[in-house]
């Protein structure tokens, strides 16, 4: 994602990305700082990753999107360029209580990216389309 | 896009304003998206004056979504504007664009958007906006769905070498807090605008000026128009004109002072923009 993140979370996606490479693990003070920046929601979202819940669909014309599957199966589809999910905790702890930078699905994408583990999938365009505007999760 | 909306009030600022060569610098990328904010006529008039002077002047490719049929529109520009009636069909529809990138050989680098609040009426089963959580979502929807699109749509633009990205949108939106009939929320904000403003680099703000000025100077109308935002703010755009108010004025139709480059509005009245303190 290219969307505008805090400095210390920008860093921090960073620091991890260097670590896993040279690992393969994210040790226990990257982890406590994940904790600390993104609250309860980033154990949620590292359990998305450990389940490999995250997948980077492409279509033909070269549009993306990442698909993630939610701790119930729902999937989610979330924009490449910019913050937003369709789950109900994005719309209420980020969007009506501003409570949060994002929610656990966006921050599974950000953190399997930073690991390299994203799944990938190919969809047609007309696919792509239905799923970039899809008002709620299926 | 604030730089098109600014290229639209120099254009039409001075008698001499079509003929002069006006270009538009590239916006930073945070600065692609503007939110026009107030009354609805006027900023549908704004949204088609940005649409001609950007295909004309400017050779953009637009494409132009509104709920309400244009009349009388040049065949060259009647390809532009998509109607869709509800919100899920212009979610489809913006979404749909990367499809065309396949066949057509130009990209839009202008997407457009009139009066937003009418595509979210009755959005998650609503028909009050602000505060339902369902319609704060969907708005939330639509504006990362354009962002996403145009940042693709840029993508694509400049792997073509085309002169016209980076991609640009607009977006019209008149809130609840403007039309008089408040918000339930406490602090007096539309909890709307504060989920487009996550989105919306620039604002364009319409103001109605009610003061004594606008009458003395035998005016129809006046309005104070207003860019705001992060993307105002950034290196550059502060060096230009962008950050000053304009004034937009209507004279009434027998008045033709001063009235050579203006286009005929849907009020039928001759529109002059000025910048600076005073009305022209």
């Amino acid at each position: 994602m290219r969307s505008v993140l805090p400095a210390v979370a920008e860093q921090l996606f960073r620091d991890i990305q260097k670590t896993y490479q040279e690992t393969s693990q994210i040790p226990n003070d990257l982890l406590i700082a994940l904790r600390f920046v993104f609250g309860p929601c980033a154990l949620q979202a590292l359990d998305l990753v450990d389940q490999h819940s995250v997948t980077c669909l492409s279509s033909p014309s070269g549009r993306k999107a990442f698909q993630v599957v939610g701790g119930s199966g729902t999937l989610y589809t979330c924009f490449l360029s910019c913050h937003y999910c369709p789950c109900p905790a994005f719309a209420y702890t980020v969007l009506r209580r501003n409570e949060g930078l994002l929610c656990k699905h966006i921050l599974a994408v950000y953190l399997c990216q930073a690991m390299a583990v994203t799944q990938q999938e190919s969809v047609s365009d007309q696919q792509m389309s239905i799923l970039l505007s899809r008002t709620s999760a299926p | 896009m604030a730089d098109i909306l600014s290229l639209v009030f120099r254009t039409f600022t001075s008698p001499a304003g079509l003929k002069k060569q006006l270009p538009v610098r590239p916006p930073p990328p945070a600065a692609g998206s503007s939110l026009l904010l107030g009354d609805p006529d006027l900023s549908r008039s704004m949204l088609l004056l940005a649409a001609v002077t950007a295909a004309s002047e400017l050779g953009m490719r637009v494409v132009f979504f509104t709920q309400t049929q244009i009349q009388s529109l040049p065949v060259s520009l009647q390809r532009c504007f998509s109607y869709p009636r509800t919100l899920e069909e212009l979610l489809l529809q913006v979404a749909s664009l990367h499809e065309s990138t396949n066949t057509c050989p130009t990209p839009p680098s202008l997407i457009i958007v009139d009066r937003l609040e009418g595509f979210l009426c009755g959005a998650g089963g609503s028909n009050h906006s602000g505060s339902h959580p369902a319609q704060l979502s969907c708005a939330a929807h639509l504006s990362a769905l354009l962002c996403d699109t145009a940042a693709f749509l840029t993508q694509v633009l400049g792997q073509r070498g085309s002169n016209s990205g980076p991609c640009r949108f607009i977006v019209s939106f008149l809130s609840e807090v403007d039309t008089g009939q408040g918000s339930k929320d406490p602090s007096g904000t539309d909890p709307l605008l504060d989920v487009l403003d996550r989105y919306f680099q620039v604002r364009c703000t319409l103001d109605r000026d009610r003061g004594y000025g606008a009458a003395a100077a035998g005016v129809q109308e006046a309005w104070h128009v207003y860019l705001s935002g992060r993307g105002i703010t950034e290196a550059s755009f502060t060096k230009g004109c962008e950050e000053k108010p304009w004034f937009l004025t209507f004279f009434p139709p027998e008045h033709k002072a001063e009235s050579t480059c203006s286009l005929p509005l849907d009020q039928g009245c001759q529109t002059h923009f000025s910048s600076g303190s005073t009305f022209t």
